[in-house]
């Protein structure tokens, strides 16, 4: 039971880290390598908000919250509009230049330290006790709970809201959705916006169960891997290749061999691209764009 | 050119070769390290502790009435940037020594320049084998805590003293070169010492959840844990294994985040094995090093200032002995045939010989968390100690 519980946390953490990268790839084509360093910047919100509003826990997450959505936009404002019209290689490029810069910028602000932001809002994440013995703590349940709502809204969102129509009507064909009078910088912004949000919570509710430091940005970059077995601009795919992900961690770390859990999503990544390129759920005219 | 621009030329001529100029009356040291990048946390605390003592050194007349001029880079841990800080304090700033804070990768490209230059080479975290006796490398030297030849039977050593039931071990590590060593011939010593290892976790580094590891390592029912990794890890695990209901003991190598780490934790099963001195002992050298970061602006807490201040004491001892014009031949004399007085930081003096660039003796002390005085206590009233051969 436990190992279930165990799978089902992993996934969840995967799935809500990459669920960003699908929203950048799938409006804009651009594979966003400074996600790591995002969520990176969202818990570091929190651990400032938190700080700061100590005895108000609860504004301090809400605030952290926007802050890491503001921030996406922002990313997108003053950079990444720049890059509109630029080869898509350019753009992905100056994706990693904005991770070096965050990563310089954490250290220059918050310096290298350990950060405990569950201290600073003053919670304490008690162990619930499950069927069949098994344990959970309560913030990665808390995670398995926001994963479900994020996916439950980002699919709503796109599928039924005039705004998450035009996002998608901007992925599939940013010329015509223009010539629509769909405003691509406005959609590009939210999307920038909604998958730093997804990142920054991410961020916040891992550095909230264990702690937080400069090797969080290391991953993000392994949820990586979930999204392109998935198939990059399919958030059903995210969900699926973190599944798919975690239950081969989990499994090789409790009956083979724990060192073995750092190279599986990349081992499962290439057999996947060997027989499908483009992903489990992805679209390969998409592939063939890029 | 105008004769207006002439007083600014002269300015910013002053100002440019002012450090140079500086330099020439000063003990020019290097220290390059990892300030940022993902080891930052264990790496720059000592940078800054290396700085704030050579700082107070300079404000109390420097040394032997000259100045300690010391030159800093990054590296960011990276090899390559490693060299490159090390073939430009050869070649730009004529260091007469190197001090390294950085991970063990980073070693050898360091050792490689500081060898071609003749340049000796501290390092203070982790210990590399070419510093032990009997022959150790010319040029390195050590003064950092650990030592992969000696924590894992020390720390095994001290779990079979503590225990009257039967020692079922689990072993945690991380999986880099010298964490797998230390956790390989902890293995070692307590079968040794009749104890039954039941599972040995040997972590990946950055791993967003550490439940499954913890979860592979209680179902096989240790009674102690011995972890020998990156604070993070050991920490983590531990935070990991008590969630899922595991109330055994555990036994880590303490870092830099320890002490403050076990205040946060209150976790009374919780045993750490140190090679310094916490701060919890409030020794009179402890009150120094309050007293300095107090007046300084520091990033870092206290109690990650104990390794770096060490460095800064050796660094003043090998240049007393160095008579001026200081070379790295002198320096290189003084320091085969050193003795510094850590005044308590450690179990006993630092002391360097041509045959042993590491020490003598290797001091532990052993701490707990006492849930009943709600503090750190030791473990065990007297250091530990093992002889260096």
């Amino acid at each position: 039971m436990q190992l279930a519980v165990n799978i089902v946390v992993l996934a969840a953490i995967y799935a809500l880290i990459s669920c960003g990268y699908v929203l950048i790839y799938r409006v804009s084509r651009v594979l966003n390598l400074a996600h790591g360093e995002l969520m990176l910047v969202g818990a570091y919100l929190l651990y400032s908000t938190a700080s700061l509003l100590g005895g108000n826990p609860l504004t301090a997450v809400a605030m952290a919250a926007v802050l890491g959505l503001l921030v996406g936009v922002l990313v997108y404002v003053l950079l990444m509009r720049r890059m509109t019209g630029e080869m898509v290689l350019a753009a992905v490029l100056c994706t990693i230049a904005l991770g070096v810069m965050l990563r310089g910028a954490t250290v220059l602000i918050w310096s290298a330290q350990v950060r405990h932001p569950m201290e600073a809002l003053g919670w304490s994440n008690p162990s619930l006790v499950l069927f069949g013995d098994a344990r959970i703590s309560l913030i990665s349940a808390i995670l398995i709970g926001a994963t479900a709502v994020v996916y439950a809204a980002l699919f709503g969102f796109l599928g039924f809201t005039r705004w998450g129509i035009r996002m998608r009507a901007a992925g599939q064909n940013p010329l015509l959705a223009s010539q629509r009078g769909i405003q691509l910088h406005g959609v590009y912004a939210l999307a920038w916006g909604l998958s730093t949000f997804t990142a920054g919570l991410a961020g916040m509710l891992i550095s909230l169960d264990s702690s937080l430091d400069g090797t969080m940005t290391m991953i993000g970059l392994k949820a990586f891997p979930a999204a392109l077995v998935g198939g990059l601009d399919s958030l059903a795919g995210a969900l699926i290749g973190s599944a798919i992900i975690a239950i081969a961690e989990v499994l090789l770390i409790q009956f083979v061999n724990p060192l073995l859990s750092d190279v599986v999503p990349f081992f499962v990544l290439l057999a996947v691209l060997v027989i499908r390129p483009w992903g489990l759920f992805g679209s390969k005219e998409e592939l063939d764009r890029v | 050119m105008p004769r207006k621009y002439a007083p600014l030329i002269a300015a910013l001529l002053t100002i440019a070769l002012a450090p140079g100029v500086m330099a020439q009356d000063a003990y020019v040291v290097g220290l390059s390290g990892a300030l940022t990048g993902p080891q930052a946390g264990t790496y720059a605390p000592i940078m800054e502790s290396v700085k704030l003592y050579v700082d107070q050194l300079n404000r109390r007349g420097g040394v032997n009435a000259r100045p300690v001029h010391l030159v800093v880079q990054d590296n960011q841990g990276e090899p390559s940037k490693a060299a490159a800080d090390a073939k430009k304090f050869i070649s730009q700033d004529n260091v007469i020594l190197i001090i390294s804070a950085s991970v063990s990768s980073t070693y050898a490209p360091m050792a490689a320049e500081a060898k071609r230059g003749g340049i000796p080479l501290v390092y203070t975290m982790v210990c590399p084998t070419a510093v032990f006796p009997p022959k150790p490398d010319e040029l390195q030297f050590c003064t950092g805590p650990s030592s992969g030849n000696h924590d894992g039977p020390m720390g095994v050593q001290f779990i079979k003293e503590q225990s009257r039931d039967p020692v079922r071990l689990g072993v945690v590590a991380m999986a880099i070169p010298l964490s797998r060593g230390v956790a390989d011939s902890a293995e070692e010593t307590a079968k040794s010492l009749g104890m039954t290892v039941v599972d040995k976790q040997i972590i990946p580094p950055p791993t967003p959840d550490y439940t499954p590891y913890a979860s592979k390592l209680k179902s096989a029912e240790p009674n102690w844990v011995y972890a020998t990794a990156p604070w993070v890890t050991e920490v983590k695990t531990v935070e990991a294994l008590r969630k899922l209901g595991w109330n055994g003991k555990y036994l880590a190598i303490a870092l830099a985040p320890t002490e403050d780490d076990m205040v946060r934790l209150k976790d009374g099963e919780l045993y750490a094995v140190s090679a310094n001195a916490f701060f919890h002992d409030d020794l009179p050298v402890h009150k120094e090093i309050r007293d300095a970061a107090g007046k300084a602006n520091l990033a870092y807490p206290v109690t990650h200032l104990a390794d770096g201040w060490i460095a800064g004491m050796v660094l003043e001892q090998a240049l007393k002995n160095t008579s001026w014009p200081p070379t790295a031949e002198k320096v290189l004399a003084a320091m085969n045939g050193l003795k510094v007085d850590t005044k308590g930081l450690r179990g006993k003096p630092i002391e360097w010989t041509k045959t042993n660039h590491f020490r003598t003796e290797q001091y532990y002390r052993f701490y707990r968390w006492d849930s009943a005085k709600q503090s750190i206590v030791p473990a065990k009233e007297n250091w530990a100690t093992v002889d260096v051969k």
